[in-house]
């Protein structure tokens, strides 16, 4: 079981760009690949069952870390105090490698994500099928980025003296052109939109349809105005009129909008998520304990 | 309250409170899904945007169009797992009549895993053949270029039906009025309550928190899922019971939340004696405690100690 929590640099440890690294990479790639092999050679009927016991122990190991008491105010020099300590140290200290293996699948799956974006736009473009000429723009647009950035990571990296501005060559321009002068502006050009689509989306839900749109459109109208320059006419007005009525100050549009926060909102958000919250503990004990299939729907 | 040594980190607030609740959740799930077994008369209520997904299809089917399906921006989670069995649903449909379908992700182990589900499900009809390795796709995982690829999609596409589920963010109002201006019929769940209004605004129906959930057990009406969707019931109604009971207990000032003097406080993850009694505050709760975790550095564990040489390589992360 040490094996999986090692506080001292062992196994799972390696120096970046060492020799020592680069072997235990090649051998895990290499046991990976023998594994999938054997996995793909057991029988259907079994291949469950393994996938099923490969689930349980995974998510146990979280079910223990969630449940079993975690070490108290831990300092790297202590020791274990008791038996329990024993184990809620070892789970400790087995976090940070088993949440590696999940950075490590991760990786591996994105190349098969960028694969499928290749296969589906380069398979258009060489067919010549319809709208050819945006897979045409990805495909330029993937190999620039990749093709500058990595340039531009590898100069940087055996250049430090490059910084802001200062040094950069024909690579650190391109990238810099590329990601921050395009994607991050096409990005922010994007996000931008929503503040239209929220004008016209407001503009169907607030046509009065039926009294349920017609409380909603109250609301809505209650506490755009509350954050508007009115507000302080008619707080102010309410005040002067009510006195020292203190039931008359309820009518004040900040103290209205704060109760339809308060007391109808939260509450209301509150109770969603409370559901949502069940929901999600629910799926994930039928994901842990192999409950969920895809021929149940 | 807590007692004087709390047991664990994550105790150290709420002692056996918050663990306990999650604890009876899980008993009230498993213990349902057993007793589901032996029972047919369960009733589920109404879904109308369940049941929109026959006329989806079905208008899909006769216009010649594809659906449209994102399962969220998150990652392979159960929120996501959830989306994607949705989908199975959806994809069953429409491979009976060979409606196109596209089922666009953002996350690559959605992708993977979403490519299996959808391939089973076209194995399980019998109909492999028909199923179009590109119609499951990576788009990108960055939030707006996804935005981007995904809309541009159900445009030239001109998408018949459009299904939104899963964790939306900021781009789930994109994808919605979009998906709205070509004329697609929209169904539509968001984990995220912050975007849930901006479905319910821009889509035809939309699943509202549980709903979502409960999905599977509507659809499939199979003991596993009735009976984890009547678990949930089960600690919805503890949940309910608990604030009805702290409701009537403050009101009536009984009890740990009466408004009364107190003589020691949480403090440093800690209980200490007060200088001197003042009334108890919100911050006291166990609830609050819950929600607002303390750093537990200040509180001193007598443990023995490394030997010297090797103390300096001990990570205790």
């Amino acid at each position: 079981m040490e094996f999986l929590a090692q506080t001292d640099p062992g196994f799972w440890f390696g120096q970046p760009e060492t020799m020592d690294l680069r072997i235990k990479v090649i051998g895990c790639l290499v046991f990976g690949f023998v594994l999938l092999a054997v996995l793909l050679n057991v029988p259907s009927r079994w291949r469950k069952y393994i996938v099923g016991a490969i689930t349980f122990f995974a998510g146990l190991f979280w079910i223990l870390q969630f449940f079993w008491p975690q070490p108290l105010h831990r300092s790297p020099t202590d020791l274990p105090a008791n038996p329990k300590e024993v184990v809620s140290f070892w789970l400790d200290d087995a976090v940070p490698v088993v949440s590696d293996f999940t950075s490590i699948l991760t990786a591996m799956l994105t190349l098969l994500g960028i694969f499928s974006l290749l296969r589906v736009h380069l398979g258009r473009l060489f067919k010549m099928q319809k709208d050819w000429a945006f897979s045409l723009v990805l495909a330029i647009a993937f190999v620039c980025q990749a093709t500058f950035s990595l340039w531009d990571y590898y100069d940087r990296k055996a250049n430090p003296q490059i910084t802001a501005g200062h040094g950069w060559h024909i690579q650190n321009y391109m990238s810099d052109l590329l990601f921050d002068g395009m994607v991050q502006q096409f990005e922010a050009a994007m996000f931008s939109m929503i503040a239209f689509y929220i004008l016209s989306a407001a503009y169907r839900a607030f046509r009065v349809r039926s009294p349920e749109a017609s409380v909603l459109l109250g609301a809505a109208l209650i506490v755009m105005l509350s954050y508007m320059g009115v507000v302080t006419q008619w707080d102010g007005f309410v005040k002067s009129m009510a006195g020292s009525n203190q039931f008359l100050l309820n009518f004040q549009l900040s103290v209205i909008r704060s109760w339809i926060k308060d007391f109808v909102q939260t509450p209301s958000i509150m109770g969603i998520e409370f559901g949502i919250g069940i929901g999600t503990i629910s799926m994930g004990l039928r994901l842990w304990l192999s409950l969920e299939k895809t021929g149940n729907i | 309250m807590l007692g004087e040594v709390p047991i664990g980190a994550q105790y150290a607030d709420t002692g056996w409170f918050g663990v306990a609740a999650t604890f009876m959740v899980m008993v009230f799930i498993l213990y349902n899904i057993v007793r589901a077994h032996n029972r047919h008369d369960l009733f589920i209520r109404r879904i109308p945007g369940l049941n929109a997904i026959n006329d989806a299809v079905g208008r899909a089917t006769e216009m010649g169009k594809p659906i449209v399906m994102v399962p969220g921006l998150g990652q392979l989670d159960a929120i996501a797992v959830q989306a994607i069995s949705i989908f199975t649903h959806v994809v069953r449909l429409a491979a009976r009549f060979t409606t196109p379908i596209v089922l666009c992700c953002a996350d690559p182990a959605v992708y993977t895993v979403a490519q299996e589900m959808i391939r089973d499900v076209y194995l399980q009809e019998g109909i492999e053949d028909r199923y179009d390795i590109d119609s499951v796709r990576f788009i990108s995982d960055r939030q707006f270029a996804f935005a981007a690829g995904v809309s541009g999609l159900v445009l030239r596409d001109q998408a018949a039906a459009c299904f939104f589920m899963g964790a939306f963010y900021a781009e789930a109002l994109i994808f919605a009025e979009t998906a709205n201006s070509v004329g697609a019929i929209q169904v539509a769940s968001s984990t995220e309550t912050t975007q849930t209004p901006f479905f319910i605004t821009a889509c035809d129906y939309v699943l509202i928190g549980d709903e979502f959930y409960a999905a599977s057990a509507y659809l499939s009406r199979e003991p596993v899922f009735v009976g984890s969707l009547i678990g949930q019931d089960w600690s919805k109604i503890a949940i309910i019971v608990a604030i009805v009971i702290g409701v009537i207990m403050n009101t009536a000032q009984i009890g740990a939340l009466k408004l009364n003097q107190i003589t020691e406080a949480k403090s440093d993850a800690a209980y200490k004696q007060l200088a001197a009694p003042r009334p108890i505050t919100m911050d006291d709760t166990t609830m609050s405690l819950m929600f607002n975790p303390q750093d537990d550095k200040t509180w001193k564990v007598e443990r023995p100690q490394k030997p010297k040489d090797t103390a300096d390589k001990g990570a205790g992360k």
